[in-house]
C-alpha cells in the first residue's frame, strides 16, 4: 500500500488492491509471471528440470491460458525425490547461492520430518508479506491496538505481522500452562485480535479462567477477532469459543504458497492473489473442476523469488470460488475440505478423519479430540483408530468400549481402538496440530 | 517512549514467576548492536549458522540475536525449547553444521533423551553451545563444553568461552546480587526502568556485568504461575 493509512472506520486497508476487477487481477497475475518464470527456470534446478521434460520454456508462456495448458506441475513428491537422490537440502528450488540466505526455518512437519525453507530477509522488513496488514484491518485490528500472539516461534517472529501493522505483540506461550498468564494480560492489556486458536489451547485457556477464577466473557471481552489455524476446532472447542462471545476467523495457508483468512461475512478464506495464483483441479488428473466445487489446490507464486513453487500440486482439498465476496473484495475464497489421500475405504465407504472426530471427542476421557486413523492401505477390512486419553489405567477397558460405540453409532463400522495418553499424540504435533493419518 | 508503538508486551522471569516486560522499537534496536559485537566474539560471522531455541514470550530477549546474525553475515534458524520440538533441533543440529546454538534447556534435553539421541553427539561439532542453568550442568556431565548462556531478568547474558562466566551488555545493563540472587538495573533508557530488579537467577558476581551462575543456578518457580 502506498499513503497514508486509512480512517479507522474504512472497511478496507486497501482499497484499490483489495477490490480490483477480475481482469485487473488477471493482467497483474500475467506480468508477475512473466518475471517470476524465468527467473525460476534460471535458477531453480527442479523447476528448470520439469520444464525441460515437458519441453516448454517460460518464453512459451505468453497468456494465463498458456500458462494453464502447458505449465508442468510440482508436487511434494518430486521436491523430496530431488531432495534425497542428489543430496540438495533446498529439494531444487533454492534460486540464490547459499551465501545470500540471512534465515533457514522449516516446516511444521506434521506429514513427516520437518524440511528447509531458506530464505532472504532484508533487514528492515523481515518475512512478513504486505497483504497480512489488509487481512488483520479486515478482521477488525487497528494501529496502535494489542495484538495477543499465542504461537510457537519455529515458523519464525509471527509477531512481526503486528509490528508492521503498527500495533504492538503480546507474548504467550503456546503451552496450556502459559494460559493463566494469557487471561491475565488479556484484562490488562485488552487485546482486540489473537492469533492463534487450536482446540487443545482453546481447552487450556478455559481450564485457566476456572482455575484462576476468570470470567471468560470478560477475558475475551475486548477481542474483536480470534483467528484459529492448524487444523479445524473439534465441535466442543467451537462451542467453548461461541460461548466466549468473540467472533472467530480461520486462517490457513494456500499451498504453501500464501495465506488466506476470513472475513467477517465468515463465507470462505481470502487469499491475496497478488502473491498467489491458485488453481482447482481434479485431484487424478489436471483438468479444472468448476467454481465453488472440490479440487486439489494447485498454488504458484508470483513474489517468491528464493524458492519459487510453481504449479505445486498441494494434496489439500478445498473448494475455491472467483465470486466476489459479500464484503466487497474480490480476491478468490477457499474452503479447506482436507488432504488428498486422508480417506480410507471400510466396507466399501470412504472414511475420513473429520468423520472420526465428533465420535471420538464425546468420550470424556478424549475430549480433546486427539486420534489417529492408521492407514495401512487405501482400503482396509476394519477401522482402526489410535485414540488419545487423559484417564487412569485402570478405565481403559471402558473408555476403549465407549469410543468404538461412539464411532460405530455415527459411521456404521465398529472400530479397532488403540489407546495411548494424550500427550503421547501431541508430541507428534508441531504443536497446532497432529498427523491425523498415520501408516502405522 | 520513541513515538511507535511498543514493540512487544514480553516476557521474563524474576523468580517468582514470568512478569511482563513492555519493550520499545528504539531498545531493541540498540541491542542489536551490542548482539552483534557478543556475536562476532564468539565468531558468528559471515557464512556461521546459528540456531536459536527459545519459546514466544522470550522473543524480545532472541530477536536482537537473531537480526545480530544476519547483520554479522551469518543465518539463523529457530526452534522451539521444549521437549516436543526437540526433533528440530537434532534436524538442524545434524543438518546444517551449525557454528552455535543458543538457548539449550532441560526441555530440549528432555526431549532429545526421549527420542533415543545422545546429545553429547549431537552437539559435539558445534563450537558454541549456549546453555541454560540445568542443562548446562547436563552437557557438562555429558562431556561437551557448553557456554553459560542465562535470561538474567531481561538481560540476556552469555560466556564469552566456555566455562567462563555469563555477561551482559555492559553498556545496557549492571548487576548486582542480594545474596546471591542477581539483581539487574537498566544503563539506558527503556520502556521500562529496572533498578535492582530481581532475577530468578542466583549466582557469584564477578564484576558488575559478569557473573557464574550456581549449580542449578535458577531459581524454581510453579509452572505457569504469575
Amino acid at each position: 500500500m502506498t499513503g497514508t493509512r486509512p480512517a479507522p472506520g474504512a472497511r478496507f486497508f486497501d482499497e484499490a488492491a483489495e477490490t480490483r476487477s477480475r481482469a485487473d487481477i488477471e493482467t497483474m497475475q500475467l506480468e508477475r509471471l512473466a518475471r517470476i518464470l524465468p527467473h525460476a527456470y534460471e535458477h531453480s534446478p527442479l523447476v528448470r528440470s520439469a520444464w525441460d521434460a515437458a519441453a516448454v520454456h517460460p518464453r512459451d508462456i505468453s497468456s494465463l491460458d498458456d500458462f494453464y495448458e502447458r505449465a508442468p506441475f510440482i508436487d511434494k513428491t518430486t521436491i523430496e525425490h530431488w531432495r534425497t537422490d542428489r543430496r540438495d537440502p533446498w529439494g531444487g528450488l533454492l534460486c540464490l547461492g547459499e551465501s545470500e540466505l540471512t534465515t533457514i526455518l522449516s516446516s511444521s512437519g506434521t506429514t513427516g520430518a520437518p524440511t528447509l525453507s531458506p530464505q532472504r530477509w532484508a533487514p528492515s522488513d523481515g518475512p512478513v508479506p504486505a497483504g497480512l496488514s489488509r487481512d488483520l484491518w479486515m478482521m477488525g485490528l487497528r494501529p496502535g491496538e494489542f495484538m495477543m500472539m499465542v504461537i510457537f516461534t519455529f515458523r519464525g517472529p509471527a509477531f512481526g505481522m503486528a509490528q508492521q501493522f503498527g500495533a504492538t505483540p503480546v507474548l504467550v506461550d503456546y503451552d496450556a500452562d502459559d494460559m493463566l498468564r494469557f487471561c491475565e494480560l488479556s484484562l490488562r492489556y485488552r487485546p482486540t485480535c489473537l492469533y492463534n486458536l487450536s482446540s487443545v489451547i482453546v481447552l487450556a485457556m478455559a481450564d485457566a479462567c476456572e482455575r484462576g477464577g476468570y470470567d471468560p466473557t470478560d477475558v475475551f471481552a475486548s477481542y474483536r477477532a480470534l483467528v484459529q489455524a492448524g487444523e479445524p476446532l473439534s465441535a466442543k472447542a467451537r462451542a467453548v469459543v461461541a460461548s466466549w462471545g468473540a467472533p472467530m476467523f480461520e486462517h490457513t495457508n494456500v499451498g504453501d504458497v500464501g495465506t488466506a483468512f476470513q472475513c467477517p461475512e465468515h463465507d470462505g478464506l481470502h487469499y491475496w492473489e497478488d502473491d498467489t495464483l491458485a488453481e482447482n483441479l481434479d485431484p487424478s488428473s489436471t483438468a479444472p473442476v468448476a467454481d465453488d466445487e472440490r479440487g486439489e489446490l494447485v498454488a504458484t507464486t508470483l513474489v517468491n523469488g528464493t524458492t519459487p513453487l510453481i504449479r505445486y500440486r498441494s494434496d489439500d482439498i478445498v473448494r475455491l470460488t472467483r465470486t466476489p465476496c459479500a464484503c466487497g473484495r474480490t480476491h478468490s475464497r477457499i474452503w479447506p475440505v482436507g488432504r488428498k489421500g486422508d480417506g480410507v475405504v471400510v466396507d466399501g465407504r470412504t472414511i475420513l478423519p473429520i468423520d472420526v472426530w465428533p465420535a471420538v471427542e464425546e468420550v470424556d476421557a478424549c475430549d480433546l479430540g486427539l486420534f489417529q486413523v492408521i492407514r495401512e492401505a487405501p482400503t482396509m477390512d476394519r477401522l482402526r483408530l489410535r485414540v488419545g486419553h487423559h484417564a487412569s489405567d485402570m478405565h481403559l477397558a471402558g473408555i476403549r468400549d465407549a469410543v468404538a460405540g461412539a464411532v460405530e453409532a455415527r459411521l456404521g463400522v465398529v472400530p479397532e481402538v488403540e489407546l495411548v495418553p494424550d500427550a503421547e499424540l501431541l508430541r507428534l504435533g508441531p504443536p497446532h496440530k497432529i498427523p491425523r493419518v498415520a501408516a502405522r | 517512549m520513541d513515538g511507535r508503538p511498543l514493540w512487544a508486551i514480553a516476557a521474563y522471569d524474576d523468580g517468582s514467576g514470568r512478569v511482563p516486560w513492555p519493550v520499545s522499537h528504539t531498545e531493541i534496536e540498540r541491542t542489536m548492536g551490542g548482539a552483534c559485537s557478543t556475536l562476532a566474539g564468539l565468531g558468528v560471522r559471515a557464512g556461521a549458522r546459528a540456531l536459536c531455541c527459545s519459546v514466544l514470550s522470550e522473543s524480545a530477549h532472541f530477536w536482537p540475536l537473531m537480526i545480530g546474525t544476519m547483520i554479522n553475515g551469518g543465518v539463523f534458524s529457530l526452534a522451539d525449547a521444549t521437549v516436543g520440538d526437540a526433533l528440530r533441533v537434532a534436524m538442524f543440529a545434524r543438518s546444517l553444521q551449525l557454528h552455535a546454538v543458543f538457548g539449550v534447556n532441560e526441555a530440549i534435553l528432555d526431549g532429545l533423551d526421549d527420542l533415543g539421541i545422545a546429545y553429547a553427539d549431537l552437539f559435539a561439532g558445534i563450537d558454541v553451545v549456549g546453555a541454560h542453568p540445568g542443562a548446562y550442568e547436563r552437557l557438562l556431565a555429558a562431556g561437551l563444553m557448553p557456554h553459560w548462556f542465562v535470561l538474567c531478568g531481561p538481560a540476556v547474558a552469555i560466556a564469552t568461552e566456555p566455562g567462563g562466566p555469563a555477561r551482559v551488555d555492559p553498556t545496557e545493563w549492571t548487576l548486582a546480587s542480594d545474596g546471591d540472587r542477581i539483581l539487574v538495573s537498566n544503563l539506558q533508557p527503556r520502556a521500562q526502568e529496572f533498578v535492582r530488579a530481581p532475577t530468578c537467577i542466583r549466582g557469584r558476581l564477578v564484576d558488575a556485568s559478569g557473573f557464574v551462575p550456581n549449580p542449578g543456578g535458577a531459581v524454581p518457580y510453579p509452572t505457569g504461575e504469575m
